[in-house]
């Protein structure tokens, strides 16, 4: 898929119009979302625009496949896998670096406010709200499968000598599969893979449907690798006790269900100020901690 | 403080990475790996060697031939193998060529089976060899440059080749590992009779 020099016939630009318009309506109407609408709406153009920018050897800090049409950087799963397979240490310090650099200024932020899997998440995972798990021990068990994955990845890449997980990755299949046979169906033929990865795309679109940011929660490996610094990142979610009313207001906006208001730190928060938003007497707030 | 030590740190970490890692992330970012996405590109069923671009190849943009390979053409049979590590398609399509006989060894230390010695084999990375960009030579025009990619060709009073991306299944256009042998085969003789 090539620039075609029209906006009126370009499919990136239907792709952010349209989530622009549903995210606008939908759940983007407290301040700090609609800065967040603004960032994932960016992003997702940035992270498709190679027609502008050509194909970078920069790494993005959220989940998208590098083999997308217009992608402009390069997928962090990827170059694990790669590393792995080619015993590349400085492809390996690459993606540490810039995972740290990241994680280490903004924790776990990128996941609400650039990723465009989780923009797609905040769009459909409001369409069936009602259908929120209430498992918690289930759910907080389940949580702990996307650390799991990430810790395979490297031992399945060099047990199998292949991309273990591109082959059967599902927003791959999401991203890069189901455009690239769109617009050009007629000069493909789909390998032995194509029908786990659609079975697993359709399982992770249920799982998206039914619960809010299910991806992220349970499944995404780069939202484990980012996980842990949220412990000591630079911006964090402040708590102020004397101020809290205890209307829980909080806990029941938030998108990745973590312990609010007292688990700030907790390894699941996306920094995506809906409890911000939603607190009546400002006692959380979103806020760059240097010290 | 030690927040800005943390980031400082990582920051560290991050440029080394850059500095050496950059451009082999952009190469692979650049090489498309289509059977990582579970797909592999429909070729031109083979009628006989081409001399020229067929119709759904376009030169456009394609470097011409290098003189080494049109050298080296005029004394072998030359078959071209584009491949990359973790490349599953590229994997089982070498492993078919090793069972069926046609080559022997790994894709880095490949050789033609003792049956075509006369047939000179270049395995190409195509994230760490140079001659990288040659891929684009053999690249129809509605696809991307795309790994596996056979090539069989030889230089008589012209350049004669014969290309496909994918596994040799005989699916969509692709020869079957039986006709590629076959192809190689004829490759030889027309070849050698040239040269006689």
């Amino acid at each position: 898929m090539a620039c075609f020099g029209s906006c009126l016939t370009c499919p990136v630009a239907y792709s952010v119009l349209t989530m622009a318009a549903i995210g606008a309506r939908r759940i983007y109407k407290k301040p700090i979302q609609k800065k967040r609408l603004v960032s994932q709406l960016i992003f997702l153009f940035i992270t498709n625009a190679a027609f502008i920018f050509g194909v970078t050897g920069l790494i993005y800090s959220y989940f998208y496949c590098w083999e997308a049409p217009q992608a402009t950087m390069s997928c962090p799963i990827g170059i694990l896998e790669h590393a792995v397979l080619e015993s590349s240490i400085f492809l390996a310090i690459y993606l540490v670096g810039t995972i740290a650099t990241i994680g280490t200024i903004f924790g776990r932020a990128p996941c609400g406010w650039a990723c465009p899997i989780g923009f797609l998440q905040d769009l459909v995972g409001k369409i069936k709200v009602e259908r929120e798990i209430k498992r918690s021990r289930v759910d907080k068990r389940a949580r702990y499968i996307k650390y799991a994955i990430l810790a395979a990845i490297p031992f399945a890449v060099h047990y199998f000598a292949t991309m273990a997980y591109t082959d059967i990755c599902p927003i791959g299949g999401l991203t890069a599969t189901l455009p690239i046979l769109l617009f050009h169906y007629s000069s493909y033929t789909p390998t032995k893979f194509f029908l786990p990865k659609m079975i697993l795309l359709a399982l992770t679109i249920v799982l998206i449907i039914n619960v809010k940011r299910g991806w992220c929660r349970y499944l995404c490996p780069v939202g484990a690798m980012l996980a842990p610094f949220n412990k000591i990142s630079a911006l964090q979610l402040t708590f102020n006790e004397e101020k809290c009313l205890k209307c829980m207001n909080c806990a029941r906006v938030c998108p990745m269900k973590i312990d609010l208001p007292y688990d700030t730190k907790s390894m699941e928060c996306i920094r995506c100020g809906m409890c911000v938003d939603e607190c009546p007497t400002k006692a959380l707030k979103l806020e760059f901690k240097w010290r | 403080m030690r927040k800005v030590v943390a980031i400082a740190m990582a920051f560290i970490v991050f440029s080394v990475g850059f500095h050496f890692a950059y451009e082999k992330s952009k190469l692979l970012n650049e090489s498309r790996c289509l059977g990582c996405i579970a797909l592999l590109p429909k070729a031109s069923a083979f009628k006989g060697f081409w001399v020229e671009y067929p119709t759904f190849f376009h030169k456009k943009g394609s470097p011409a031939l290098p003189d080494w390979l049109i050298n080296e053409s005029r004394q072998h049979v030359i078959m071209l193998f584009f491949w990359y590590k973790g490349c599953d398609p590229c994997k089982a399509q070498w492993d078919d060529m090793v069972k069926a006989g046609i080559v022997v060894g790994s894709e880095e230390n490949g050789k033609m089976a003792a049956n075509y010695s006369n047939v000179s084999l270049i395995t190409i990375d195509i994230v760490n060899d140079e001659r990288a960009n040659l891929l684009k030579i053999f690249t129809p025009a509605k696809s991307t440059p795309s790994t596996p990619t056979t090539v069989i060709l030889f230089t008589t009073n012209q350049t004669y080749w014969y290309a496909f991306s994918g596994k040799a299944d005989g699916k969509a256009g692709r020869p079957s590992i039986e006709q590629l042998k076959e192809i190689i085969r004829e490759a030889i003789e027309w070849h050698a009779s040239a040269r006689a």
